[in-house]
Parts: C-alpha cells; sequence; structure tokens
C-alpha cells in the first residue's frame, strides 16, 4: 500500500517515473476491466439469482444451476458442440499443417505467396458472408455441391436440411474459414527451422518421412498445440455461421451452446439461466486449455 | 531414382495448387452467381458461367432493397474508430509495460493476456444490461464499445517496443524530453510497422463483427453489413442472386485491404502465433 501511496504521489524522479508507466497503461486496465472482468464477475453473480421483471432479486443459490444442468436441451447442444469440434479441429490443423509444409517446398516464391493467398482469403471474410456462401453451394436442388457430386454418381444429399449432415456441413465451413490463418501461423515456424537440421539428416540418410517425423513435427510442437487451442476455443464459441444458416436446425440438430444462450437470453430473455451458460462456457474453456497445456507445453530436448 | 525427388515435388506442386483452387472456388461461385437473374440460377442441369458477365442488375437491387450503402458506411465507421482507438491505448498500455516497472506490472499483463480465455459470450448478459442502463442500445458507441481495446494489440505493441532499444528513451530523457514526449516522439516512430499490422487486423475483425452489433442494434438503419447480409436470408426462400451480390459488396472492402496489405496482416498472424 505504500509503495502504491508513493507511485501515486511521487516525490522523487523513479516514482514519477514508475507513475508514468503506470499511467500508461492504465486506460487498457480500465476498459479490460469493465468491459470484460467486471461482466465476468456479474455473470457469475446473475447465476445465483432470479431477478423478477420488475427488477428485484432473489437469491436462490445453486438452484439455477441445477435447473440448467439437468435440462436435456442443455446437453444435447453440449453434444452438438462437442461434435462440431471433434469434427473440424483435428481436419484444420491436419490440413494446414500439410498445406504448409507443402508451400514451403515450392521454391518459386512468386507463385509459393499466390497459392498462399488463396489458402488464406476466407481468413478475411466474415463468417456470415462464408456460411451464406456455403449454404448456396450445399442447396439441395440448385446447388454447387450435389452437382458436382452427381457426376461421380452420389445421389443429391440435403447437407444443411438433414439431421446427419447438418454437423458435419457446418464443420467444413469451420475448416474453410479457419484453414489460412493456421496455415500462416505454420509455415512462418516453418522458415524459422534452422537448414542445418536437415543437412545433417541427410548426411545421416534420414529419409522424408523421418526428416518430418524427427525433425520438422517436433520443431513445430509449440505452434501446434498453440493452433489446436485456437481452434477449440474458435469452434467452441461457434454461434455466427450457425446463425446465419441453420438457426440450430434441423430439430435442433445443430444447436450449440453459444446459440443456446443467445435465444435464452435475448429471445426468451431469460437471463439467469444465459449466465449459468456463461459461466460454463467460461470454466470449460479454461479447463481446456489449461489441461492443454499442462500437458503438452513440454520443453523439447535434444 | 534420379526421378524420384522432381516427381515427389511436382506433386506438392499439384497438390497444393488444387487445394487452392477448391479453397478459392467458393468465392468464384459467389462473384459468378451474383450476375445471375433468378430464373438462370434455378437452371437444371445447372451452369456454371452467367449469360451476361457483365450484369449488374442484382447489385442494384441490393442497393434499392435495403440501405446497403448505409450499413457499409456504418461498418466502416465502427471499424475505423475501433482500430483506431485500439491502437491508442494498446500502444500506451505496450510502452508501459514494456519499458517501465512499477509493481504490479506482470500481473497485469498476464490477466490482460488471459483475457483470450474469456468468451465474449460470457459477458454479453451483463454487458447488455449496461447498456441499456447508460441509454446506449441502438447506438454507434454501444456498438463500438467492447471493441475499443483489443488483447491481441496490447500484446503485439509490447513485443514490438521491447526492441526499442532503451538508449534511445534515455538519451531522449537525457536532453529533457518528458514521459509523453518520448512516447510521441521515440516510440511511436519506431514501431510504425507494428501501428499498421494493428490498424489493419483489428478493421478487418470489427468489419467482420456479428454478435455483438446483433445483440446491441435494433433499428434497420444502425446495421452494419454483417447484419444487412442477413436481411437478404429467411427461413423459407431465399434469392442467392441477390444474395451474394450483397455478399460481394460486403466481402470486397476488406478483401481489397486484405490482398493489398497481405504482408502485414501475415505478420499479425505471426506475432500471434510464434509468441503464443
Amino acid at each position: 500500500m505504500r509503495q502504491w501511496h508513493r507511485i501515486l504521489f511521487p516525490k522523487n524522479y523513479l516514482d514519477r517515473r514508475k507513475r508514468a508507466g503506470f499511467l500508461f497503461v492504465l486506460p487498457a486496465l480500465v476498459f479490460f476491466g469493465s468491459v470484460f472482468l467486471l461482466p465476468l464477475a456479474q455473470s457469475v453473480l446473475y447465476s445465483f439469482y432470479r431477478i423478477q421483471p420488475g427488477g428485484a432479486r432473489e437469491f436462490v443459490g445453486l438452484g439455477r444451476y441445477e435447473k440448467v444442468l439437468t435440462d436435456s436441451t442443455f446437453w444435447s447442444a453440449v453434444g452438438n458442440t462437442v461434435q462440431l469440434l471433434l469434427l473440424s479441429v483435428p481436419v484444420t490443423v491436419v490440413f494446414a499443417l500439410a498445406v504448409a509444409l507443402g508451400l514451403n517446398r515450392i521454391s518459386n516464391l512468386k507463385w509459393r505467396n499466390v497459392w498462399a493467398s488463396m489458402y488464406f482469403l476466407p481468413f478475411a471474410t466474415s463468417l456470415v458472408a462464408a456460411a451464406l456462401i456455403w449454404q448456396w453451394i450445399y442447396e439441395p436442388v440448385y446447388g454447387f455441391l450435389n452437382y458436382a457430386l452427381s457426376f461421380v454418381g452420389i445421389p443429391p444429399q440435403k447437407w444443411l436440411q438433414s439431421l446427419a449432415q447438418v454437423l458435419p456441413s457446418i464443420a467444413a465451413v469451420s475448416v474453410w474459414v479457419r484453414i489460412g490463418f493456421d496455415t500462416m501461423i505454420f509455415l512462418a515456424a516453418l522458415q524459422a527451422i534452422p537448414q542445418e537440421y536437415y543437412e545433417a539428416a541427410d548426411i545421416d540418410g534420414a529419409n522424408a518421412w523421418q526428416r518430418l517425423r524427427y525433425i520438422t513435427l517436433p520443431m513445430l510442437n509449440a505452434q501446434i498445440i498453440m493452433v489446436v487451442i485456437l481452434e477449440l476455443i474458435f469452434n467452441f464459441k461457434a454461434f455466427d455461421q450457425v446463425y446465419a444458416t441453420t438457426q440450430g436446425g434441423p430439430a435442433g440438430a445443430s444447436q450449440t451452446i453459444i446459440m443456446l444462450l443467445y435465444d435464452t437470453a435475448f429471445k426468451f430473455f431469460r437471463f439467469g439461466d444465459a449466465s449459468v451458460m456463461a459461466v460454463f462456457v467460461f470454466v470449460a474453456l479454461m479447463v481446456v486449455t489449461l489441461v492443454q497445456w499442462r500437458l503438452f507445453r513440454k520443453p523439447i530436448e535434444y | 531414382m534420379t526421378l524420384r525427388p522432381f516427381n515427389l515435388r511436382l506433386v506438392i506442386i499439384v497438390a497444393v495448387a488444387c487445394g487452392a483452387i477448391v479453397v478459392f472456388f467458393p468465392f468464384f461461385w459467389m462473384a459468378v452467381t451474383s450476375l445471375k437473374t433468378a430464373p438462370e440460377i434455378q437452371r437444371v442441369p445447372l451452369q456454371i458461367a452467367p449469360d451476361n458477365w457483365l450484369n449488374f442488375a442484382n447489385y442494384v437491387e441490393v442497393f434499392k432493397r435495403e440501405s446497403f450503402f448505409r450499413y457499409l458506411l456504418n461498418s466502416a465507421l465502427v471499424a475505423s474508430v475501433a482500430a483506431i482507438s485500439s491502437v491508442v491505448v494498446s500502444s500506451l498500455a505496450g510502452f508501459g509495460f514494456a519499458k517501465y516497472r512499477f509493481p504490479g506490472r506482470d500481473f497485469f499483463f498476464l490477466a490482460i493476456v488471459g483475457i483470450l480465455m474469456v468468451p465474449f459470450q460470457s459477458v454479453v448478459v451483463p454487458l447488455y444490461v449496461w447498456m441499456n442502463e447508460f441509454g446506449l442500445l441502438d447506438t454507434y458507441a454501444g456498438i463500438v464499445a467492447p471493441d475499443l481495446v483489443s488483447v491481441f494489440g496490447v500484446f503485439l505493441m509490447r513485443q514490438s517496443i521491447e526492441m526499442i532499444p532503451n538508449d534511445y528513451i534515455d538519451a531522449a530523457r537525457i536532453d529533457g524530453a518528458s514521459e509523453l514526449k518520448i512516447f510521441f516522439a521515440v516510440i511511436l516512430p519506431a514501431v510504425k510497422p507494428a501501428i499498421a499490422t494493428l490498424l489493419i487486423i483489428k478493421f478487418m475483425w470489427s468489419w467482420n463483427e456479428f454478435f455483438w452489433p446483433m445483440v446491441v442494434t435494433s433499428s434497420p438503419q444502425m446495421k452494419v453489413v454483417t447484419l444487412g447480409l442477413m436481411s437478404f436470408t429467411n427461413m423459407y426462400y431465399i434469392e442467392y442472386n441477390l444474395l451474394t451480390a450483397a455478399a460481394v459488396l460486403s466481402i470486397l472492402p476488406i478483401l481489397v485491404i486484405f490482398v493489398v496489405l497481405q504482408r502485414w496482416v501475415v505478420q499479425a498472424v505471426v506475432m500471434s502465433g510464434l509468441k503464443g
């Protein structure tokens, strides 16, 4: 406390400098505090209260959690979200890694940039626009996808309108949007690997697979973990692409947690229930991130 | 055996190119559809090329049916304010974090980076309630409020400012410059690339924002472009020729920025990735 008093009312040059540093940081602290930390605390608080339409509050303890967490709609939304994760995260990461490895092998810089840009473009697109373009491609009667598949003898599918295909179809949109971002990260990391490692491997007679397995992948370890975490977070929060296309349908088959949260809060105005979901999402994401971090973030030694 | 490396290289190039074409196809398909008439897109069998490559009637119709120009302006305004404000606040904070010592500095920095883990949806209900209390629902200030600063920005600016040699700062101090003067005369000019990067990427993110603008706005004239796009959809019947034209209009500004300034965007993503 005394330390802070000295800094806020500085008497000497060094304390004045410390105050300057603190003042530089202050706007950001105030902003993040008021837009993230306070509302987060309030979300937690809301989740323990029942708020009457007039504004009166009544403490209900864990009652709300019991209500939401025993609701089958909620768990089916959680299930859908997890399915979406499992469908899109591995595909995105593996595909992006493959693309980055391929791009890295193209020695003509001009062409490499051209191909790379094409992979990056979806990253600049809004999720809403991306989802709507894909909805048109998925269109059962006039869409391009069924047309293309008809050449290999596959009958028209219903894609977004089918209970079984709706989640894979939405996952494909996520993959398309995210591939560029992941590729950019992998490509930069690949280019940072010292060439000497590969030269040494060549002298030892390593083949292409061994070079990939024992040099490239270990050197990309940190980026792979980070990209997986970012993809998990991204897909866990899936909303725009679902809202723009299926709105959770057909029959709730693509209802994600955030869709449910949105409907609960802004369609039915049950802020308390929505807050329970908000707390759930926050805790789940934090646990997933921290577990990943702890499990895989080991220093690599050679 | 002598032929194999050459073949492998060729296979890789072909695979990369095919993948790129597949990834690019939806853009092509969107553009082509936006040039077709309603009967054209319902032709069976499907026809790839539009009858008239210069048929811009759908674009005219988009502006006629919705105040799409207004939406574009709204988005441009919100994204510009968000980008500029992010740069100002982030570079100040980045300077403070990188070049000063004060109690709690590292804790504050970690707390800010930790916010990356807080999904925006976890705080949206209280934010909505506050906006309501402050009378900011359905206003520009309300749309832009949560977007004024970016965690990524603070992170990026701290990384960049850290690389400026302390000698420059000390030299300015000896010349009697105030701390604020140092910020403007020494720090800002040295991190111009990072500033450009942050401006572009934040503009892009803000332009593509959907969830919060939808929550906070209600009147048609406050719609941003992502919301405007949704006006062309409908559960039962969608005029895809109009929708794709609107989508082209909503994507084009950002795509142009992205292609022209790709180097900076890539740098931003890489910064976020390599240090992550």
